[in-house]
């Protein structure tokens, strides 16, 4: 299968020059690597611009309520295991509203991959402050700027006890095409942090700003050193690549490294049995 | 008060009390946080219905949650008991001081039976009541230099003095005390040992039950009962948090649903628990949360995406007393408005009541019964009177299969949210079926789940989701219960625990007719309409300070002409405050 066979017949609505394009393309890309049939993926969202992306899917999708689609993405892996199971939603969605269910979610380590299309803003309700909004983002509306400072979201998920994080940028298709395949592929809860310009409440220049702080890690970069990768979620850049991926069979090492849940997490019953879902 | 024939007192007073044989009589047992009340009523229970005799119990604690104070009501009988009488046959206090906090609790008649600790010299308080009989005093605490100091378990002497109250085989409290202690010899021994030394003491004063049938029940809690019975109604899958009165019901279900290929998840909170049922029902997987009042509010966004999303979800509350915190351990009915009316928009959903620990198991399966056929969330309320109170019951005999989803198969055709679906239900489409995919959204959407802002449509969606509703008032148009005489001049509407209020109460006024609702919404007017004519009188008799079940049905019929009866919860209500609430409705 072809990318564009991961594409339902719906038509995207995002404004032109969009960062959300770029991950629709590199994602459907990812999945056809993957030769994840359409049938056994679900790809799951709450509200937002980028919580639209899973009516441009061809999969079982589920646009839910603003910042509850890791909870929901959570009850179906649990049910339907052998469900490929991804979530995407934006910063307010994830690390506002949402936020309380994040760390819950890494902890029980369900194998799910949950990509934050991060574009600072609120772009749905227009242009209002994010929690990642940056002290010195240029609006071009003209709504006032945050008066707040803003979270770091990687090091947050990292201090979670995630086994797998990394961060792309949308304007880099071949790169969110290759975060996302190796996300998906791991077999644990992975976490993708994923740069994505809003071409409406951005100025243009902001928004290539943004894409001159990025770096790619450099070569021999060691995703295993969770110290290393504190390290590099830290400063003014973004450093783009597999930041952290533990082991998914070992149990987090070394004092630094809260403790988190090795393995796939089993529910109590370890989960339900084949007969009770309506399957064919 | 007025005579209530299915309560302890023979009408003939020339019999001695204590001496002929009741056939039902209540206990009242009264102590501290350590002493083993809870335990003590367990062990009773559980021996009557090891008997074959019926019976509940309720218990009481202090305003906090744990330690303090607890009492426990146990009413026993030959018959089905679901109200936990009003007077007090036996009553046993461990400690003078606890029990001011439970007044009216306990009420003395003259041949109550009280037993009471040695060293409380004390007077009874007055509230209490007057026994003719001599009090017995047994030396239950240790105590050395004026202190108290740990001796016997205390509960172990107490059972083997109400073992002699009752007449009940000291073989048969040796068999609860090994069943509560088996894994633990030594233990078991130190019990066993404190049994003995009681039941060698001078014997307490005679108040003899009449033998059971034989035949072994068992007794359950309401919230046992509501896991139970969702087991047998096809749950698969519970996500919930904990919250006094309803957290047993998770803690039932970490315990037996695994056994049924099932699983249980302890969410970060009640809007991820009602999240996780969801997701696992997009799944094809019936699922569960439960919870009270503060927890449902938490999921009121969460239960119109249930609607809107067609996704089935039972939700059961175990409602207690007040917003906010209010009184977690206290019972209530004024959740009603918010399962029947909360959310925004426009949305269809069921409301069913629970009556007692029986019923308990087959609301759950109508619950489920709803939910899966017409794909949405169908709300249970229970309360804390029944959640908490463990009732005896005949086994349960129910090999149903479970309800099942209408589901999609290739070549079936319809859309997932097509509008002309027969009562609204639409095939539901289940990941895994290759040409199944499809857009499930909280967003209002076209047939295909995509998104739209067209009034038309969104005119179209809500017709075709309340014709589910349609459909289901329908279904459950006699889902309700009466009691008493049909043609009995008076009435009452009630609903969830009143049920065992209410059943006392026709027993001993056979001018009354009493009508309770199963389902709250769609409410059974037209058979309410059908009941209620040729009444002299009516009244809503509830526990909640607004009267939401009257003001509820004002909306749906004309109900001039019939009182609301109502208080704010707290303690259930009894016949004497019934009675004396429809005399000043009356005059
Ligand atoms: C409970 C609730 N509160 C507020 C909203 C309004 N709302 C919709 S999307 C959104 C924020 C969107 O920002 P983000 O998640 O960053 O997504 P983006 O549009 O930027 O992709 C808000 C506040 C809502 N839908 N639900
Ligand atoms: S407002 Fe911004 S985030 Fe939303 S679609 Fe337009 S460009 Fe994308
Ligand atoms: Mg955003």
């Amino acid at each position: 299968m072809k990318a564009k066979d991961y594409r339902s017949p719906l038509e995207p609505v995002w404004c032109t020059g969009c960062g959300d394009y770029g991950v629709l393309k590199g994602l459907t890309q990812a999945l056809a690597d993957l030769e994840i049939p359409p049938e056994r993926l679900a790809v799951i969202s709450g509200i937002g611009c980028s919580s639209r992306l899973p009516g441009y899917t061809r999969s079982y999708s589920f646009n839910s309520i603003h910042g509850r689609a890791l909870p929901i993405a959570t009850g179906l892996k649990l049910a339907r295991p052998e469900i490929t199971t991804i979530v995407i939603g934006g910063d307010g969605d994830g690390f506002s509203i949402g936020l309380g269910h994040l760390p819950h979610a890494i902890r029980r380590n369900p194998d799910v991959t949950y990509a934050v299309l991060d574009n600072g803003i609120y772009g749905l309700t227009k242009g209002q402050s994010s929690p990642t909004t940056e002290v010195d983002f240029k609006r071009s509306r003209g709504l006032a700027g945050p008066d707040e400072r803003p979270l770091n979201p990687v090091l947050l998920v990292l201090s979670s006890g995630c086994g797998f994080v990394a961060r792309t940028h949308a304007g880099n298709l071949p790169h969110v095409r290759e975060t996302m395949r190796a996300a998906i592929r791991y077999p644990g809860f992975s976490f993708v942090h994923v740069l994505a310009g809003c071409a409406t409440f951005q100025t243009p220049s902001y928004a290539q700003e943004i894409y001159e702080r990025c770096d790619m890690l450099p070569e021999g970069y060691d995703p295993t050193d969770f110290a290393k990768a504190v390290e590099a979620t830290r400063g003014e850049r973004f450093q783009l690549g597999v930041i952290y991926r533990r082991d998914p069979e070992a149990l987090p090492e070394g004092a630094l490294e809260p403790a988190g849940v090795a393995g796939i997490w089993q529910p109590r019953g370890g989960g339900v049995s084949e007969d009770a879902a309506h399957e064919e | 008060m007025s005579q209530t024939p299915l309560s302890t007192t023979p009408a003939s007073a020339a019999v001695p009390r204590g001496l002929a044989e009741s056939h039902s009589l209540v206990m009242a047992l009264v102590g501290s946080g350590g002493d083993g009340v809870a335990l003590l009523g367990d062990l009773m229970l559980r021996m009557a219905a090891q008997q074959g005799l019926y019976g509940m119990m309720v218990q009481s604690y202090g305003p906090q949650i744990r330690g303090g104070e607890s009492a426990v009501i146990l009413r026993i009988g030959r018959q089905e008991t679901v109200y936990e009488g009003d007077r007090t046959d036996i009553f046993l206090c461990f400690r003078l001081a606890d029990l001011k906090r439970f007044q009216g609790a306990v009420r003395l008649h003259p041949q109550s039976v009280v037993i009471q600790e040695e060293s409380d010299t004390g007077d009874l308080p007055e509230w209490i009541g007057r026994s003719d009989r001599e009090t017995y005093r047994y030396p239950f605490a240790k105590i050395e230099n004026g202190i108290e100091v740990p001796g016997d378990p205390k509960n172990m002497l107490a059972l083997a003095l109400l073992c002699r109250v009752l007449g009940w085989p000291a073989a048969l409290a040796r068999e609860a005390i090994g069943h509560r202690f088996g894994s633990r010899p030594d233990v078991l021994g130190r019990n066993l040992a404190a049994f003995d030394r009681a039941l060698a003491a001078a014997p307490p004063p005679p108040f003899p039950i009449a033998p059971g049938t034989g035949r072994s029940l068992f007794a359950e809690t309401g919230n046992e009962a509501i896991a139970r019975g969702a087991i047998t109604a096809g749950l698969r899958f519970f996500a919930g948090y904990p919250i006094t009165p309803s957290s047993e019901i998770m803690e039932t279900l970490i315990d037996e649903l695994p056994l049924a290929g099932g699983c249980v998840v302890q969410a970060e909170d009640e809007i991820a628990a009602l999240g996780m049922v969801l997701g696992a029902s997009f799944g094809g997987v019936p699922g569960m949360t439960a919870t009270s009042g503060p927890g449902l509010s938490l999921m009121t966004e969460m239960t119109g995406l249930s609607s809107m999303a067609e996704l089935p979800a039972v939700i059961v509350d175990c409602q207690r007393a007040g917003p906010a915190t209010g009184m977690p351990s206290r019972t209530e009915q004024a959740d009603l408005y918010h399962a029947v009316f909360a959310g925004h928009g426009d949305f269809p959903r069921a409301v069913l009541g629970v009556f007692d620990v029986v019923h308990a198991r087959e609301v759950m399966y109508k619950a489920f019964t709803l939910s899966e056929r017409y794909q949405l969330p169908v709300l249970v309320l229970s309360d804390a009177y029944i959640a908490q109170r463990r009732q005896i019951r005949a086994p349960v005999e129910d090999s149903r299969v479970p309800p099942e989803r209408l589901v999609w198969k290739p070549g079936m055709g319809p859309a997932r949210f097509d509008v002309g679906g027969e009562h609204g239900v639409t095939p539901f489409r289940v990941p895994g079926n290759p040409e199944g995919t499809y857009l499930a959204a909280g967003i209002e959407h076209t047939q295909e789940g995509y998104p739209t802002a067209d009034g038309t449509i969104h005119q179209q969606m809500n017709a075709k989701r309340f014709r589910k509703l349609e459909a289901i008032a329908r279904d459950t148009k006699d889902w309700f219960r009466t009691l008493g005489a049909p043609h009995a001049p008076r009435g009452i509407i009630a609903w969830g625990s009143q049920y065992g209020l209410m059943k006392e109460w026709v027993a001993g006024h056979p001018e009354y007719r009493v009508f309770l609702p199963e389902i709250l919404h769609p409410f059974p007017i037209a058979a309410l309409d059908a009941w209620r004519k040729n009444l002299e009188s009516a009244a809503v008799v509830e526990m909640s300070y607004q009267g939401q079940l009257h003001r509820t049905l004002a909306g749906l019929t004309d109900l001039s002409g019939v009182v609301s009866v109502t208080r704010s919860g707290g303690t259930p209500m009894k016949q004497a405050e019934l009675e004396r609430l429809l005399d000043e409705r009356r005059s």
